[in-house]
């Protein structure tokens, strides 16, 4: 049996993970993974502390069918917002419009 | 034989695990973009393992169809529709003093985290009686229809409000570009001066 701590401990050094590439990357499409990444740390931690929780319920994995329901929808809209970022400062770099600024004044 | 079958579990619990953060890094740090959302499918994929082993196999199905299938497909598309997200100059933060904020604040929630999952007493095993593999589904779908059905159907409308709100980001632009709609039957829109002169410009 696999103790509980262990899938913890993977579910948060993911969560980490995710929290770096959305605090120090650039790029938008990094950032986005990055959200993703949190969104697969934060579902394993569900299902296995309802699987381990006694007695036995099925909130967990009811909870991440509707995470990863929401997770679809809220790619699509972030690519949509990426697409019109992109639209506007012609690029995916996140420190465009403080550049844009600083040069144009607006 | 049970100290062997909890063996191969805990063997294949960390070669799954070896395999997941390794793709993970890989998803962000890869140089790059179309080979990191790659990498980000396949770590997806790899994830549906650890709901086998969680005796879950109707949301790994879900994860498969979903993230590798739907998600990260979503993103290679992203990649490829935006032309300049394969630049790698974007790899690179201009400053050092903002990459070293983001390490930190990543460090103090990975050791908070990581003080919680291994010093709070978790329970080390669960009753593999209470849980019944071949009622599993039809549990967990009248858990999610019979007495969460509501939750189910908010969701629905969150979803819908966002894929509505994300054709109407995409529309506003050109709305923005148009004046008031003016005639006898209120349909008839006048184009704005500035929008009229790029189209000659274009034609």
């Amino acid at each position: 049996m696999i103790p509980l701590s262990w899938y913890l401990v993977l579910a948060f050094i993911l969560i980490g993970l995710g929290v770096y590439g959305m605090m120090v990357k650039r790029n938008l499409i990094r950032v986005l993974i990055g959200a993703e990444i949190i969104g697969n740390g934060v579902t394993i931690a569900l299902v296995a502390l309802a699987l381990y929780n006694s007695p036995f319920t099925f909130t967990g994995q009811g909870l991440t069918i509707i995470i990863i329901a929401i997770a679809a929808a809220h790619t699509a809209l972030a690519m949509v917002l990426m697409l019109m970022y992109h639209r506007r400062y012609g690029t995916v770099d996140l420190g465009q419009p403080v550049r844009q600024e600083e040069i144009t004044g607006v | 034989m049970q100290g062997f079958e909890t063996l191969f579990e805990q063997v294949e619990f960390i070669l799954l695990a070896g395999l997941v953060l390794i793709l993970a890094y890989l998803a962000l740090e890869h140089e790059d973009i179309v080979y990191a959302a790659f990498f980000f499918g396949m770590m997806a994929s790899v994830v549906a393992g650890f709901y086998l082993l969680l005796e879950a196999p109707f949301i790994a199905g879900m994860q498969i169809a979903v993230y590798t299938g739907g998600i990260s497909a979503l993103i290679i598309f992203g990649v490829l529709l935006l032309p300049r997200a394969q630049d790698s100059t974007l790899e690179v933060f201009p400053t050092s003093r903002a990459k070293r904020i983001g390490v930190l604040i990543t460090s103090v929630v990975m050791i908070l985290s990581g003080i919680l999952a291994l010093l709070f007493p978790w329970p080390e095993s669960f009753v593999s009686e209470n849980i019944n593999l071949s009622q599993n589904l039809e549990e967990l779908a009248k858990w999610l229809w019979g007495s969460h059905g509501i939750y189910v159907q908010m969701t629905a409308l969150i979803i819908l409000t966002a894929l509505v709100g994300a054709v109407v980001i995409m529309k506003m632009e050109k709305a923005e570009r148009l004046e008031p709609i003016k005639g006898e039957f209120g349909i008839e829109a006048e184009t704005h001066p500035a929008y009229t002169e790029t189209q000659e410009e274009e034609q």
